[in-house]
């Protein structure tokens, strides 16, 4: 539904605003390699055909891909804390979200929740749940928070000048391997104007890549391998001591 | 210093990790023990996840036990039928405990049953050893032999069926309590990456009453194997097996090892059984505290797929 509309709006957004709206990002790969502790991306762009009048918003987002997470709460049973309840929901695995002045003061709460506008706007698609799925979706935003891969921040859009921005999106160390999003809407006057979508990739790379594809595609020589490797430098180390002694 | 786990997926100082490695090297030189069930919480609360932390802690032990059964394998004090008969059930009960931490992970009580596991059987392991540490160092200070063996008295495992011939450990005996011991071990292996030689030893000793001077490289010899297919399973099954996080711990396992040997061979019997019990006592509490105590936000997020 949020596609669709942000769709149409693509196709229609140079019919009916007088001003448009061209972003890039400072990469559109990103490697998640050994020595990988976090990285930054930055979105930048500008307002094209300005016009003098109205009020002016630009609001950047980061969407990591979808996936389906499980949320379990633990309960207090015979004097231990033991996972009881769970529920299963749909959440982006990265969500982050800045814009040039509070989401509140730029549009009603109606047009920002049709476009998923801010952490408490995500749309929470629950496949199961123990009892109201509320406090599991509310404790997963948490925990996403809490993790650094939620991030809202209000006028987290640097204004170089009228027209020009950028902004620093942080990726941060256990950010997960996918497509992302990264979406740049326009609002004039509380209504998005013009958007403009851009896809980013996020994957493993190298000796961390080729690991992770040999522990996936066959897994039983994987296994043996890593036992070999096990047993070797058992070996091997004692060759080394017995030679210093 | 951090370095991304390609498994785990998540960066770690690898510093730290190098200094776990040796610090639990130097602990199983000393006491002779795998040192799986120091390893395995000590990752955990470090924040790796509970299913590598057990899978590629089996696999530190396999590297390190290994060098150990040749050592005992010269010596000639390795039971290879008894070990055999250990094996063989060690790799149905490492099958079993396998599945058994797959279902228990879907159920999302794999982090719970291995804390709570672990609550027991180190308590109880801990229990025993301070006491019978302690008992040891009166006696020897009043100057009397402690030892309490009664060896060639008969018990009830001698009126079990199937009896089988052990000319190393000259026993003649059922063979349906090695038969169980290796597969309750071979579970343990699975479920908790432990070696399980603080289980397998002392029933070897008290149960089996096999002679001492076999018993540690036979439980070794049956350590490798059950770690080995433990790893190998956990591999296939649960992709849990993470190489990078393995060599990091054996390098920093094998030269503890060495170096906690040295200390080793400075400590009477006792004083270390005594120390060992005190570190054993500790980490049980350390995780009974943690099932107690009011957690931060009761609820976690346990699982994600895309």
């Amino acid at each position: 539904m949020r596609a669709l509309i942000l769709a149409l709006l693509l196709l229609a957004a140079p019919a009916f605003a007088e001003e448009t709206l061209s972003s890039g990002l400072s990469q559109d790969y990103l490697q998640i390699t050994s020595t990988f502790t976090g990285s930054e991306l930055t979105v930048f762009g500008a307002v094209e055909n300005p016009s003098a009048s109205g009020t002016r918003d630009i609001v950047v987002v980061v969407r990591g891909p979808d996936t389906l997470m499980t949320i379990r709460r633990k309960d207090h049973i015979a004097g231990l804390w033991i996972n009881n309840a769970r529920a299963k929901i749909w959440l982006p695995s990265y969500y982050f979200i800045t814009a040039s002045r509070p989401l509140s003061a730029i549009a009603d709460a109606d047009t920002l929740g049709r476009y998923e506008l801010g952490l408490n706007n995500l749309r929470t698609d629950t496949v199961a749940s123990d009892g109201d799925p509320k406090p599991y979706a509310d404790a997963l935003k948490r925990s996403q928070k809490r993790a650094g891969l939620y991030i809202q921040t209000d006028a987290g859009v640097d204004m170089q000048s009228a027209t020009l921005f950028r902004v620093h999106v942080p990726i941060p160390a256990a950010v997960p391997r996918g497509s992302y999003n990264v979406e740049v809407y326009l609002f004039r006057d509380g209504d998005v104007t013009a958007a403009q979508s851009t896809p980013f990739y996020v994957d493993q790379a190298g000796f961390e890549r080729r690991v992770f594809e040999f522990a996936h595609t066959s897994p039983l020589a994987y296994g043996l391998f890593t036992v070999l490797m096990a047993v070797a430098l058992g070996w091997a180390s004692t060759f080394f001591f017995r030679a210093r002694t | 210093m951090e370095i991304y786990l390609p498994i785990a997926q998540m960066s770690v100082q690898w510093p730290v990790i190098l200094g776990l490695g040796f610090v639990v090297g130097l602990l199983s030189g000393v006491f002779g023990v795998g040192g799986g069930f120091l390893l395995t919480p000590l990752l955990i609360f470090y924040g790796i996840p509970p299913g590598v932390a057990v899978a590629t802690t089996a696999n530190q032990i396999a590297g390190v036990t290994f060098s150990g059964v040749l050592t005992h394998w010269k010596r000639r004090s390795v039971d290879f039928k008894m070990g055999a008969v250990m094996v063989a059930s060690g790799l149905i009960g490492s099958a079993t405990g396998v599945w058994l931490f797959a279902v228990l992970r879907r159920m999302g009580q794999a982090e719970f049953t291995v804390s709570a596991s672990y609550v027991l059987l180190l308590g109880w392991v801990g229990v025993i050893m301070l006491n019978e540490s302690v008992r040891t160092w009166r006696a020897r200070q009043k100057g009397i032999s402690a030892s309490g063996k009664r060896s060639g008295q008969h018990n009830w495992i001698h009126g079990l069926p199937l009896k089988m011939r052990f000319r190393q450990s000259r026993l003649y005996i059922s063979v349906i309590p090695p038969v169980v011991l290796g597969f309750i071990v071979g579970i343990l292996s699975a479920v908790l990456g432990v070696g399980g030689a603080f289980v397998s030893v002392p029933a070897m000793i008290y149960i089996l009453r096999m002679p001492t001077n076999v018993v540690v490289g036979t439980s070794m010899f049956q350590v490798l194997f059950v770690t080995a297919s433990t790893t190998m399973l956990h591999a296939a099954d649960n992709y849990t097996v993470d190489t990078l996080l393995a060599l990091i711990l054996i390098l920093g396992g094998v030269v503890g090892v060495q170096y906690g040997v040295r200390i080793g061979a400075k400590l009477r019997g006792e004083q270390l059984r005594f120390l060992m019990a005190l570190v054993v006592l500790v980490v049980a509490l350390g995780l009974f505290w943690q099932l107690v105590v009011t957690p931060a936000d009761i609820y976690s997020l346990t699982g994600a797929t895309p």
